[in-house]
């Protein structure tokens, strides 16, 4: 029973900490997927008419950049509502 | 290895005429040489009078040539890419991609970059062979656009390189401090990172070829005695000494095809000047190349890069 106690302990300490860390780079990690997406629009915004290097450059990276590209998908769907993606991280509101 | 010549000036001033008469008087002086033709209009082989290919074919003994295929060296990279990408996205994600790299051929600036590609393969790939190696330009503008390519981008990929370190260097953070959340999963380490690699390498590469052009090039720059070509080598001149890349000498061909009274224009008139009558009854044979008389030139080449 004691040792089951035990068990329990450590595991909610566990989560505790896991949720700090979390909340710890919270902010970290939205700035990664930022700098992440402004790479991505630097090397591909080209294709979008925004001033970038020449395109056979961006041909030379793109095949290395499958992740960035998904994180630029998924930005842009995000870029109607960026306060709101901002305050929700922050639990605002 | 200081071994490469580059003939640039206006269209039709006589570049590919020049370029091969200083390639044979050369291969004639016992130096083995190949000439290559950067011009999408290529007329090396008709003034060689020999069918030139992308490969080196032997004109006569130390004399090689060839015309560079720049549909060959776009396809070549774009086709490399593709593969690339095809191996390393998911199926979905790459879905289209042969539709956008047909489109990608007629992209700005894909064209200046397989110019780019072919010279760092001549250079690094065939130049060993050679004692020396001469390049016949396009036209200045696409000339000027190659050459200044390997600046441009560069500092366009020094930015990326800085960008790219500065996240890697936020997902080691976050990969020390909470090893569970999905950016540690992602490559944290330059030396792992794919995409910096790529970078390092491009960057690699521009350096060098901007080193060739800069440091290891003798420049020859023609006109003719009239005020149109030398008006365009004076925009050769601006643009060369922005880019750092010095002129060796200064080619004056066809002189005497007029009676009109010429002088030299004074901001060219510093360099080495160097000669060439207007050949009345054209280039019909290799004799009549060697009748151009390069060999003035070719003594100042052999002297200045200490071949001689």
């Amino acid at each position: 029973m004691s040792r089951r106690i035990g068990q329990l302990i450590k595991a909610a300490i566990r989560v505790v900490l896991q949720v700090n860390r979390d909340n710890a780079t919270d902010l970290l990690e939205f700035e990664v997927r930022e700098l992440e997406n402004i790479f991505s629009l630097l090397v591909l915004g080209g294709f979008a008419g925004l001033p970038s290097p020449p395109s056979p450059i961006a041909i030379e990276i793109l095949p290395f950049m499958e992740k960035e590209l998904l994180v630029l998908i998924a930005r842009t769907d995000l870029a109607q509502d960026p306060i709101g993606v901002l305050s929700g991280m922050m639990d605002i509101g | 290895m200081n071994n490469t010549a580059f003939f640039l000036g206006k269209g039709g001033v006589g570049k590919t005429t020049l370029s091969g008469a200083f390639a044979l008087s050369l291969a004639r002086e016992g130096r083995k040489v190949l000439v290559a033709s950067l011009d999408p209009a290529h007329n090396l082989g008709d003034i060689l009078k020999t069918k030139l290919s992308g490969q080196p074919v032997t004109i006569e003994p130390n004399l090689d040539a060839l015309e560079v295929d720049l549909a060959y060296w776009v396809n070549k990279y774009l086709d490399e890419s593709r593969a690339q990408m095809k191996a390393n996205y998911a199926y979905n994600t790459a879905f289209n991609l042969d539709s956008f790299f047909n489109i990608m051929k007629y992209s700005p600036g894909t064209e200046e970059y397989a110019v780019l590609w072919a010279i760092e393969d001549i250079h690094c790939r065939l130049g060993p062979l050679y004692d020396i190696v001469v390049f016949d330009t396009p036209p200045t503008a696409l000339s000027l656009r190659f050459l200044s390519l390997p600046v441009i981008s560069g500092l366009w990929v020094r930015e990326l390189r800085q960008l790219r370190e500065k996240i890697l260097s936020k997902r080691q953070t976050v990969a020390r401090i909470n090893p569970e959340s999905p950016i540690a999963a992602s490559c944290v380490d330059k030396d792992d990172d794919k995409v910096y690699g790529q970078l390092k390498n491009i960057s690699q590469r521009l350096s060098g070829l901007e080193y060739l052009f800069s440091k290891e090039s003798f420049i020859s720059v023609i006109v003719n005695p009239d005020q149109l070509s030398v008006d365009e080598a004076l925009r050769i001149q601006e643009e060369l000494s922005r880019l750092e890349i010095p002129i060796s000498a200064i080619c004056i061909n066809k002189k005497g095809i007029s009676d009109m009274v010429w002088g030299q224009h004074p901001s060219l008139d510093s360099y080495p000047q160097f000669d060439f009558d207007f050949t009345r009854d054209g280039i019909s044979s290799r004799e009549d190349l060697m009748a151009v008389g390069a060999e003035d030139l070719a003594a100042h080449f052999l002297t200045r890069t200490g071949k001689k």
